[in-house]
């Protein structure tokens, strides 16, 4: 990789890194704040019960919540992080090289003597380095503040930290694709298009899966049936078949991406 | 120092560029001549490696330009046509990222290219105006002292003082032996600074010649304003190829023969003179034929 180049895509991107991670963590802080609230209202395990099964199922909100990471895991995790995650991934993924092929300010990056597999590896490390900030501080404000806003309530750092290394690994994989598509298309759009719809699929399939039984096999399609964040953080499922798995479909999403790229012709 | 064999390329509406041969020596000017669409752009940028080619193989210093794609750009500087920088930094940070790619220490020419083309390199790419991009885009190409210059339409959006400077920077780059190929679609940008130009006609050479035999060849249009239009009428009798009569002026073609343009004017009272701007396939009739559509 390229330090020069690595470290001006950092700083041209920081400011949408830094955003993205403050308002993650800011967030769950505000999550973290409701829950005692919450866990103290009499009537809310109430209600629950009295929601259908399959929209509980749907969000990971059967049997209630015992703990504060559960309530985080499904309040959070479940929804919001993969909301913020995906589109910084997508948007992010299409600007470092769509954007460049498109706009042909690659050219001036090609017309270093760096080779083609240097330099889109440089870019997939940005993105990484990225994903790595935003998930580290979603987890550290996860840590801290339950530490620091939560008394007396069991809250297991061990299993949350496992819901957050599973995350940051799904979004691995969905950076994966978003950037094997900015190497391969010349339209910055066209790249954010399709790999944002593959994402909105993916997950639509495990949202109906999940509602319905006549659909469960639909689950079992999406990338997002890896990452159940209430179970892992009841410590009720084994995290390591799918850390093996995400990493490694991760890295050859990413491997593809960058072959893929040093071959083809660019309309520079 | 540049060699193309038979490069071709094929795309899949059918247009491409065509068993393009020729070769450029070390310390030559080269000036690559087409109208737009012609195929230059797609010619230069197998010569970056941006494009592997159907057939055929381009080279430069030996290397081959697709598979050495890397290694050769330690000896190129090169400016592309579409001028597009990266977004969200000023014109001294995008000069530092290409010069830091290139693992460049030295910053003395640079300074000295910026102080020359006089612009501000603290503007943000984005507020740039089309000629500022160019001459950052110039800074780019230039400023590591390159064995070799690639030149995809330079002149374009400079003014007239810019051009005048920018012909210097080349001329002084010739003299140390750099060899340049430049790319244009008017001839009168090119024959100031080119030893010899090759043009393109629909992704195929048409002609690869000195610069020399190139200006005998050109054919020029003047307008030349006369007393009266009796004399403007009397034109027409003489050997000149004169195009059409209006009032008292008269347009006059003149290929290579200037010294007969100017004896048989001598008979007359000429009040005023003018050379049209023409483009390409005018200056080269006899390359383009009518065939070519003024576009």
């Amino acid at each position: 990789m390229n330090m020069t180049l690595y470290a001006k895509m950092l700083k041209v991107h920081a400011k949408s890194i830094s955003s993205y991670a403050i308002g993650s963590a800011l967030y769950l802080l505000l999550i973290i704040g409701i829950y005692p609230s919450i866990a103290d209202a009499p009537g809310l395990n109430d209600l629950m019960e009295s929601m259908p099964e399959s929209f509980l199922a749907a969000f990971g909100m059967e049997g209630g919540f015992q703990h504060v990471s559960d309530f985080i895991a499904g309040e959070y995790y479940g929804l919001l992080y993969v909301v913020i995650l995906s589109i910084f991934c997508l948007m992010t993924a299409s600007q470092l090289m769509a954007r460049h092929i498109d706009r042909g300010s690659m050219a001036y990056i090609l017309a270093t003597p760096n080779s083609r597999k240097k330099i889109a590896l440089t870019q997939a490390i940005v993105l990484i380095t990225g994903l790595l900030i935003i998930g580290i501080t979603t987890a550290l404000a996860g840590v801290i503040g339950t530490e620091v806003l939560i008394e007396d309530k069991p809250f297991e750092a061990m299993t949350f930290l496992n819901v957050n290394l599973v995350g940051i690994l799904l979004f691995y994989v969905i950076s994966g694709y978003s950037f094997l598509f900015s190497s391969l298309l010349n339209d910055e759009r066209q790249a954010l298009g399709i790999s944002g719809l593959l994402t909105i699929v993916f997950y639509g399939m495990d949202l109906i899966g999940k509602m319905s039984d006549k659909f469960d096999w639909m689950v079992h399609l999406s990338l997002f049936s890896t990452f159940r964040p209430v179970e892992i953080a009841r410590g009720s499922v084994d995290v390591w078949p799918m850390i093996t798995f995400l990493f490694l479909l991760g890295t050859a999403l990413y491997a593809v991406a960058i072959l893929v790229f040093s071959k083809r012709d660019l309309p520079l | 120092m540049i060699e193309l064999n038979g490069l071709t390329k094929q795309f899949s509406n059918g247009k491409g560029i065509f068993d393009v041969t020729f070769s450029i020596s070390k310390g030559e000017v080269f000036g690559f001549l087409g109208p737009n669409g012609a195929g230059k752009s797609t010619t230069i940028r197998h010569l970056m490696g941006f494009m592997k080619p159907s057939k055929g193989s381009a080279a430069i210093d030996g290397m081959d330009t697709w598979k050495d794609a890397a290694k050769i750009q330690e000896k190129i500087g090169y400016l592309p046509g579409e001028i597009s920088f990266l977004d969200g930094m000023d014109g001294m940070a995008f000069l530092n990222l290409v010069g830091g790619m290139r693992g460049m220490k030295q910053t003395a020419y640079r300074d000295e290219l910026i102080h020359r083309l006089q612009f501000d390199v603290k503007t943000p790419i984005r507020k740039m105006s089309k000629g500022m991009k160019q001459k950052v885009g110039i800074v780019a190409a230039f400023m590591h002292e390159p064995e070799v210059i690639i030149l995809d339409e330079p002149t374009s959006g400079l003014d007239p003082l810019m051009q005048r400077i920018f012909i210097e920077i080349v001329m002084e780059q010739k003299e140390k032996g750099t060899t340049f190929l430049m790319s244009s679609h008017s001839f009168s940008e090119i024959e100031r600074t080119c030893d010899r130009a090759a043009i393109i006609k629909d992704g195929k050479i048409v002609v690869v010649e000195n610069i020399h035999d190139l200006q005998q060849k050109q054919r020029r249009l003047f307008d030349v304003t006369f007393a009266s239009e009796e004399e403007a009428i009397r034109i027409k009798q003489s050997s000149l190829d004169v195009v059409s009569v209006t009032d008292n002026r008269a347009e006059i073609a003149v290929q290579g023969d200037y010294n007969q343009f100017i004896r048989a004017l001598g008979d007359f009272q000429v009040r005023n003179m003018d050379i049209h701007e023409q483009n390409l396939e005018e200056v080269f009739l006899n390359y383009y034929n009518r065939e070519a559509d003024p576009s």
